[in-house]
């Protein structure tokens, strides 16, 4: 699946790409909502690693506007339901993901990114 | 019907062909059966999952089947592993791996691959996959990888490969093996282990005759199962086939010398943080145990700075 918790972390790796490699775009997606337990020890403790900016313009890129610009400094119930959805109900199933640098395109197919490269994009 | 043996592989072509065809083909066409055979969590991995503080985020790089991916199974949803591998039918599987929790997150690439922000994971573990690769430099990046994905200050890493040193059952089933002559003589290393051929057998047995000759047919595929459940062929009337996956059977204390080679080749130190750190060094990575375990050597680590 690719749910924003993983894009968070996914980053272009093609040969020579280290600069404004993350985050990758999303194209052309189909998402699904699909609920998931709410786990809100998780959400308080892995919030301080995420990269927040990159996790708000893809939830708005995926039509999601629920999360605050910054990330707030009181953490309520309503707050983390919010990033609860974001992080881990939305499903992008098909499309791509684009590198802003190097235009490489990463296809998703049935909910699976391919991250592969040819063994000459390799670093 | 005799066992089909364990045998000694030369790796000829360049390795990433090499792999492509004894490793990628093999998983891809196997991964149903493959699959039904790999559920139950090995110990150590289990607890060392269990131990994974609620909030972190892991990889499982090689996750196959996916069947780690669920775990703790006590604190679901408390800490999310996020599955890579090469075979897209194993993570056809590994996206609904396990009944608590909904859809897992897999990603399809490859454990030399860096798609990651760097150290943006807590965790990352490796089972049974390193030892796929057909080259001792691919094997000492593939750890690379794994340190360089987790948190330079408090990433933890687990890694299993297959041994030479076998447990008693699979010492009957490969008597060829272990002869340290056939190994490949081009690795420096003086702890070398030896490249095979371990036979996959999708069978294909009356339901009545399974049990007897699935036992002798599987019987090297069934070591590799810890769990050594009846993982025969699924009973349809096309003949078996018989897949040769290629392994890297480690020695004793080659695992712990690649990762050695492998810290040092990223600048980091191999010893426990106060060691470290009374010998000025910034950043390096802690042995936390070693061992044996059921035909496995495994190596846990953890990345400390300063």
């Amino acid at each position: 699946m690719v749910r924003l918790i993983t894009h968070n972390l996914l980053a272009c790796h093609v040969k020579g790409c280290t600069r404004n490699n993350f985050p990758l775009l999303f194209e052309n997606v189909q998402i699904e909502i699909q609920e998931s337990d709410f786990n809100p020890d998780f959400l308080r403790n892995f919030m301080p690693k995420l990269e927040w900016k990159a996790l708000v313009d893809a939830a708005r890129q995926l039509g999601d506007t629920s999360l605050p610009l910054e990330q707030p400094e009181m953490v309520d119930e309503e707050f983390l339901k919010a990033l609860h959805h974001v992080l881990l109900e939305i499903h992008v199933m098909e499309g791509a993901m684009v590198c802003q640098n190097c235009k490489h395109v990463y296809p998703i197919s049935n909910g699976i990114p391919n991250m592969l490269l040819a063994e000459h994009e390799i670093g | 019907m005799p066992a089909i043996p364990i045998t000694v592989a030369a790796v000829t072509e360049l390795p990433l062909d090499y792999e492509d065809e004894h490793v990628h083909r093999v998983y891809d066409q196997i991964a149903s059966h493959f699959s039904s055979t790999r559920y139950k969590p090995w110990p150590i991995i289990a607890k060392f999952l269990s131990e994974i503080p609620t909030g972190w985020v892991g990889l499982d790089s090689g996750t196959g089947n996916g069947k780690y991916l669920p775990l703790p199974l006590d604190r679901p949803s408390s800490i999310w592993t996020i599955g890579l591998d090469r075979s897209r039918n194993l993570l056809e599987i590994a996206r609904t791996a396990g009944v608590q929790g909904g859809p897992r997150e897999v990603v399809w690439g490859d454990v030399l691959g860096q798609g990651w922000r760097s150290g943006s994971f807590d965790y990352a573990i490796s089972i049974a996959t390193i030892h796929h690769l057909s080259t001792p430099e691919r094997r000492t990046l593939a750890i690379q990888r794994l340190l360089e994905c987790v948190s330079p200050s408090h990433g933890r890493v687990l890694v299993y490969v297959w041994a030479m040193q076998q447990d008693e059952l699979s010492k009957r089933a490969i008597p060829a093996i272990g002869d340290p002559s056939s190994s490949r003589v081009e690795d420096p290393s003086p702890k070398t282990g030896v490249d095979v051929f371990v036979p996959w057998v999708l069978a294909s047995q009356p339901q009545d005759k399974k049990q007897s000759e699935g036992h002798s047919r599987n019987l090297i595929a069934k070591k590799r199962a810890e769990e050594s459940v009846q993982h025969d062929g699924v009973g349809t009337d096309a003949p078996s086939q018989v897949f040769n996956r290629y392994y890297h059977m480690f020695a004793e204390g080659e695992l712990e010398e690649l990762v050695v080679r492998a810290a040092q080749g990223l600048g980091l130190k191999v010893g426990s943080h106060n060691e470290g750190v009374s010998e000025g060094h910034t950043s390096g990575v802690a042995v936390v145990q070693n061992g044996w375990e059921r035909s496995n050597y495994f190596v846990e680590l953890r990345r400390w700075q300063n």
